[in-house]
């Protein structure tokens, strides 16, 4: 092997190195002058002498400061975009590269050394009451996990920073070390606590806790860097304890067995880091292939300065160096193609290894290697497959365009930031074609500048470039004015220069000096370049001042730059007003519950209610609100009472059986509310008491008198049906034309419902009956409700009619049945305890018009549950897997369920969602099955039973809906290429 | 770190005579859409003595600052001589641009200015009394100085946070007008399920 001493001009310690994913840069994470310091290499001349040695080629590519305090650990996403960093201010930063031209030093910052490459802060995660010791990014970034001297580890949601998916706590002491399973089923952390603990990713709990290995350990490492082999089966700690030497513990998966170590070092192991590539061995030419087991690469550094290699074939290490550096070994990290290894050590210098295939072996190529997760994990290995898929070619435009549709939506903040190519136009827009020199001399005269309302000067900012664009002149920086007539403003300027060159010790550097790096002030430094400024001004002014008098001063003021002075308290703020509209929103809505709340207490005394009847409810099913009323005595009006619109006025009431008139007042909408009022034993003639049922909307009105006293009434904006005391129910136009004769029930009616132009009686013998009177056909037989309630001591608590005339009906038991009158059986479409409810978790697949879409009777039948079940989902344990069977099995399960109530738009509505779920969670086979059934054949054969419709809506156009949700994940490119080209096939037909 | 980050200052109309007013091109770029406005002041330090002397020129409220990159000019009036020593109008002093964000200062930049008499004769045997008039004034404009705080960006962060967590699915699911279920007797136990009918 080849060691590279180092090279790299750094002396304040480095804690952390990194490689790119594309191997071209590294990035190292240390003390800087006075805060944390990143800064990005470039690679080339690490690996190449005559790279070295080419001025031309930058060793240094970015500096970042922006750490307020000493920078633990630097790692690059899996993807290569962001650089993440953890710093003892507590503070994780994530780095994304600006799409800048041309160089740039910090404002203010004594070094001119320019960056070559511009990486900017576009997240700064702030949860960590303590230093940030490691931050580890998931296979697939989907998630940041960073550990702390605070004890906790928090993991962070990589797509939608800051937000935090889980803080894991349970470590006793400072947590130094952060690990995720290659398979994302574990992250393991190592901490002073003398444990190493591993953790689930589907609940984030605690799934083991090693501590036998580590009970001699003392907390005597600044980090503890463990790792995981890239075939998952490995664990290795750093700094653990046999007999009383130094070691490596290896922990296998399989049953977390503690029996191995690597043995050897005299320190405490500072970090373990295996090779990225799995290996098998080099096949000699002219000997016989062998089957030979695949093996793994480990490298182990440690505090006795020393670095080893093992490689999990070998009982012995392959290489041990020893004295590679000054101080400990911070951190390792391997090249992309498992054979270079870059060390990092306190005394600030960075080391390069360059192994060969003959030591190492022949490197597994990712298909190779995702057989092998493939053979241990089973399916499990999506994720490799998505690593697989960033570098898929996108074949369709379309889909390229769903692709960025959806970068957009998961990285609002950085929707700005697509590509320069992108933004060049915007910037443009911006500019309005003016060069950003002619914007500059009108800027003061352009400017918009308003009053505030209490006589404040307010300025708009003039936005010269989107955030991450940066393509105008880099000649802005530390630019000269430019006025007209300027050019007395850069007298100054050459005097000072040529000032500063004969200055002393303290003087202004030269620009070109690259060994002062640091922008951010210490009072200390500040003096030093203050008296040089002063000093420059002093020689410039000699000839007008004596200037000694006036050097006393001076150091005065300095403390002016620095101080916050108490002329400035700044303004009151303005208290944030985000967070009360939720609040005012609930406010509101409890206040409308409320007194209906109290109506219908008070008029539970009021009702006496007869045999069997049910509370009756109406389901007004396009989604609008039904509010019902029962009222003894005068109609009123109330206004709470009202709901906001309703399309189809609707009435019903319960009738009690004492003569009262009741009112039932139910709906509004612009043709105003319709009334209905039954009077029992209005009159006596000749020994028969007479009924009147009246009939009012906006003044029209008509009765009709019934010989029997009225039970229950109830109508819809097609009919009003009225069932007796004598088991006649009667069906009136809404005019108040008769529509049938008198239909005798077989038992006394115990639920009337009417929806459009169908009615449903539930009768005291618990039969149904479903009729449209239209039409007049029976949808339901007196069909009997046994089968539902025998077996349980149930009762019927709810039931109710959809406009599309299927009958439903719920349990006190919690389930919910509808009758389906095509297959002649009871449907079970929502039970409360169903535990597939309980633990489905589909809320990523809803968007946000979707919540608005799902009104309908199945929503109704299940709206609370729904909610539950989310909830539910959060707390409980449930391993992935099986919430992922639990919740396809839900979805389904609706789907069937909104097709059976002919509910179109419920329908449409899961239907989506079933696709967003498929598509997230890779069901290929129903996927295709799905669109299979939707496109239908896409050409004419008699033979076919396919229905080009549903529920109304075209199957067709349900497809073209659903395409842009496959279109979102890339491994379904080829689906989605498939039946868009059909799609385009038939509309062109 | 911070979410505004100044990238450039100006000083426009410099050397100038000490009666004009100042004016710096301020260029900056903003992390993220910032719900307040920044709150900018020059601060002319009368004396180097005392910060009794200091003069807040003027302050303005920068806004609105959505993410990206910025540039506004900042002029404010001359110092009023009134409230400068005469002993301090000539010679070096300083002038201060600091900006604020929810009340906290989190960046200051500061520059040397050398007010002297352009006239040969005045700067040999400057009367006693400052002739305000004949005075120019000189910004160091190449050497600014920059400090740099660390304020709380987020200022009400918990507030935000917990209106996230309210889950919006029980509103959204449920027709708000609809009432508890009151199920009549013989049985029927009412059943909180079914709310939504």
């Amino acid at each position: 092997d080849k060691l590279t001493r180092p090279w790299l001009p750094v002396s304040k310690p480095i804690f952390s190195v990194d490689i790119h994913p594309d191997g071209t840069k590294f990035a190292t994470g240390g003390q800087g002058e006075d805060s944390g310091k990143v800064v990005i290499w470039n690679m080339a001349p690490v690996l190449r002498e005559e790279d070295e040695r080419n001025e031309n080629i930058p060793k240094l590519l970015c500096q970042m400061d922006n750490h307020l305090a000493c920078v633990n650990c630097v790692r690059w996403s899996n993807n290569g975009l962001y650089l993440a960093s953890g710093g003892d201010d507590k503070l994780v930063m994530v780095w994304k590269r600006a799409a800048f031209i041309g160089p740039s030093a910090v404002f203010g910052s004594s070094s001119k050394l320019a960056n070559v490459e511009q990486w900017r802060c576009v997240m700064i995660l702030r949860n960590h009451t303590g230093d940030v010791m490691d931050v580890a990014w998931s296979p697939h970034d989907v998630w940041l996990a960073s550990c702390s001297v605070d004890n906790t580890i928090v993991i962070w949601n990589a797509r939608k920073f800051p937000e935090i998916v889980m803080t894991l706590k349970g470590h006793t002491g400072l947590v130094k070390g952060l690990t995720w399973d290659p398979v994302g089923k574990y992250i393991a952390s190592q901490a002073d606590d003398r444990s190493l603990k591993v953790w689930r990713t589907m609940d984030w709990q605690l799934e083991t806790n090693i501590t036998k290995p580590f009970s001699e350990c003392g907390g005597t490492t600044h980090v503890l860097r463990l790792s995981w082999s890239p075939d998952g089966q490995y664990l290795v700690s750093a700094h653990a304890m046999n007999n009383s030497g130094p070691t490596a513990q290896i922990i296998e998966r399989d049953g977390w067995k503690t029996n191995m170590d690597f043995v050897g070092h005299r320190k405490a192991v500072t970090v373990v880091k295996f090779n990225p590539k799995i290996f098998k061995k080099k096949q000699k030419n002219g000997s016989t292939p062998k089957p030979s087991c695949p093996y793994c690469c480990c490298a182990v550094g440690s505090k006795d300065r020393s670095l080893s290699v093992w490689l999990t074939s070998l009982k012995r290490p392959l290489v041990v160096i020893h004295d590679l550096f000054d101080k400990s070994i911070m951190d390792i990290t391997w090249t992309l193609n498992g054979l270079g290894l870059l060390v990092c050590s306190m005394d600030g210098t960075v080391a390069f290894l360059d192994f060969s295939q003959d030591e190492l072996g022949d490197p597994l190529n990712e298909e190779e290697k995702n057989a092998i997760h493939q053979n241990i994990y089973g399916k499990s290995l999506a994720i490799t497959m998505e690593s697989q898929l960033s570098s898929t070619i996108i074949e369709n435009p379309e889909m390229l365009k769903y692709q960025q549709e959806r970068q957009v939506n998961q990285n609002p903040n950085e929707a700005q930031g697509i590509g320069p190519e992108s933004q060049t136009p915007k910037l443009t827009n911006v500019l309005n074609g003016e060069s950003l020199e002619d914007i500059r001399k009108n800027l003061l005269n352009k400017q918009v500048e308003t009053r505030t309302a209490d006589g404040r000067r307010r300025i708009t900012p003039l936005c010269i470039a989107q955030l991450d664009t940066g393509d105008f002149s880099p000649a802005l920086f530390n630019s000269v004015p430019i006025l007209p007539g300027s050019s007395a403003s850069t007298q100054l300027t050459p005097q000072i220069s040529s000032d500063s060159s004969t200055a002393n010790s303290l003087g202004l550097r030269p620009s070109h000096d690259p060994t002062t790096t640091s922008p951010n002030k210490t009072a200390e430094e500040n003096k030093d370049s203050a008296t040089a400024a002063v000093n420059s001004i002093g020689m410039k002014s000699n000839l007008l001042l004596t200037s000694a008098s006036k050097i006393e001063p001076m150091k005065a003021l300095d403390s002016r730059f620095t101080e916050r002075s108490k002329a400035t308290p700044g303004v009151t703020s303005v208290p944030l007003t985000i967070g009360i509209t939720p609040l005012d929103r609930v406010k509101d809505c409890s206040s409308v519950k409320e007194p209906k709340g109290k109506d219908e207490t008070s008029s539970d005394s009021e009702d006496k209610i007869m045999v069997k009847s049910m509370a009756k409810r109406k389901g007004e099913m396009e989604g609008a609100e039904v509010v019902e009323k029962r009222k003894k005595g005068r109609p009123r009006k109330d206004a709470k009472m009202m709901p906001i619109s309703q399309p189809f006025p609707q009435v019903t009431f319960l009738l009690s059986k004492d003569a009262w008139t009741s009112k039932s007042m139910d709906g509004v909408s612009t043709d105003g509310v319709t009334y209905l009022e039954v009077e029992n034993e209005v009159s006596v003639v000749s020994g028969s008491r007479l009924s009147q049922l009246k009939w009012s909307r906006e003044g029209r009105e008509w009765d009709a008198l019934l010989p029997s006293r009225i039970i229950i009434a109830a109508g819809s904006n097609d009919v009003v049906a009225v069932a007796c005391e004598d088991r006649t129910l009667s069906v009136f136009t809404a005019c108040g034309r008769r529509l049938i004769p008198s239909i005798i029930l077989p038992a006394p009616m115990s639920a009337l419902h009417c929806s459009r132009h169908f009615v449903m009686a539930l009768t005291a013998s618990a039969t149904l009956s479903v009729w449209d009177v239209q039409k007049q056909t029976a949808l339901v037989k007196n069909e009997s409700l046994n089968p539902i309630l025998s077996g349980t001591d149930a009762t019927v608590s709810q039931s109710f009619l959809t406009q599309q005339g299927v009958a439903v009906v719920s349990l006190s038991n919690g389930k919910t049945y509808c009758f389906n009158s095509s297959l002649e059986t009871w449907n079970l479409i929502a039970d409360k305890q169903d535990s597939l409810v309980q633990c489905t978790d589909f809320r990523n697949c809803v968007s946000a018009q979707d919540a608005l879409g799902s009104m309908g009777p199945l929503a109704l039948t299940q709206g609370r549950n729904l909610s539950a079940g989310r909830l539910a989902s959060r707390l409980s344990s449930t391993p992935h897997h099986l919430q992922q069977g639990m919740t396809l099995a839900f979805l389904e399960k609706q789907l069937s369920s909104a097709l059976v109530l002919l509910s179109a738009s419920e329908y449409r509505h899961w239907l989506l969602i079933y696709a967003r779920f498929l598509v997230n969670e890779g069901y290929e086979l129903r996927l295709r099955e799905l669109c299979q059934d939707l496109l239908g054949p896409v050409h004419k054969s008699s033979s076919s039973s396919w229905e080009p419709t549903v529920l109304g809506l075209r199957k067709r156009d349900l497809l073209t809906e659903v395409l842009p949700v496959i279109g979102q994940n890339l491994r379904f490119q080829r689906l989605f290429t498939e039946y868009q080209d059909q799609l385009e096939l038939l509309r062109l037909k | 770190m911070a979410k505004v980050q100044v990238l450039n200052v100006a000083v426009l109309d410099n050397p100038s005579p000490f009666g004009n007013p100042f004016q710096f091109e301020v260029t900056f770029e903003c992390m993220e859409d910032l719900p307040e406005d920044l709150e900018w002041k020059i601060i002319y330090v009368g004396s180097a003595e005392s910060e009794e002397y200091d003069q807040t020129l003027d302050s303005v409220l920068v806004g609105p600052v959505p993410a990206g990159r910025h540039m506004f000019v900042f002029q404010a009036d001359a110092p009023n001589t009134g409230l400068i020593p005469e002993s301090d109008a000539v010679g070096v002093t300083v002038v201060l641009i600091t900006c604020t964000y929810r009340g906290q200062e989190f960046i200051r930049i500061g520059y040397y200015v050398n007010n002297e008499y352009t006239d040969t004769e005045l700067r040999e045997n400057p009367p006693l009394k400052p002739d305000y008039g004949q005075l120019q004034r000189n910004i160091l404009a190449s050497n600014p100085r920059v400090t740099r705080f660390h304020i709380n960006w987020e200022g009400c962060a918990e507030k935000m946070e917990d209106s996230e967590n309210v889950d919006p699915a029980p509103i959204a699911m449920r027709p708000p007008s609809c009432t508890p279920g009151k199920a009549p007797p013989l049985g029927l136990v009412p059943d909180n399920s079914m709310d939504c009918l």
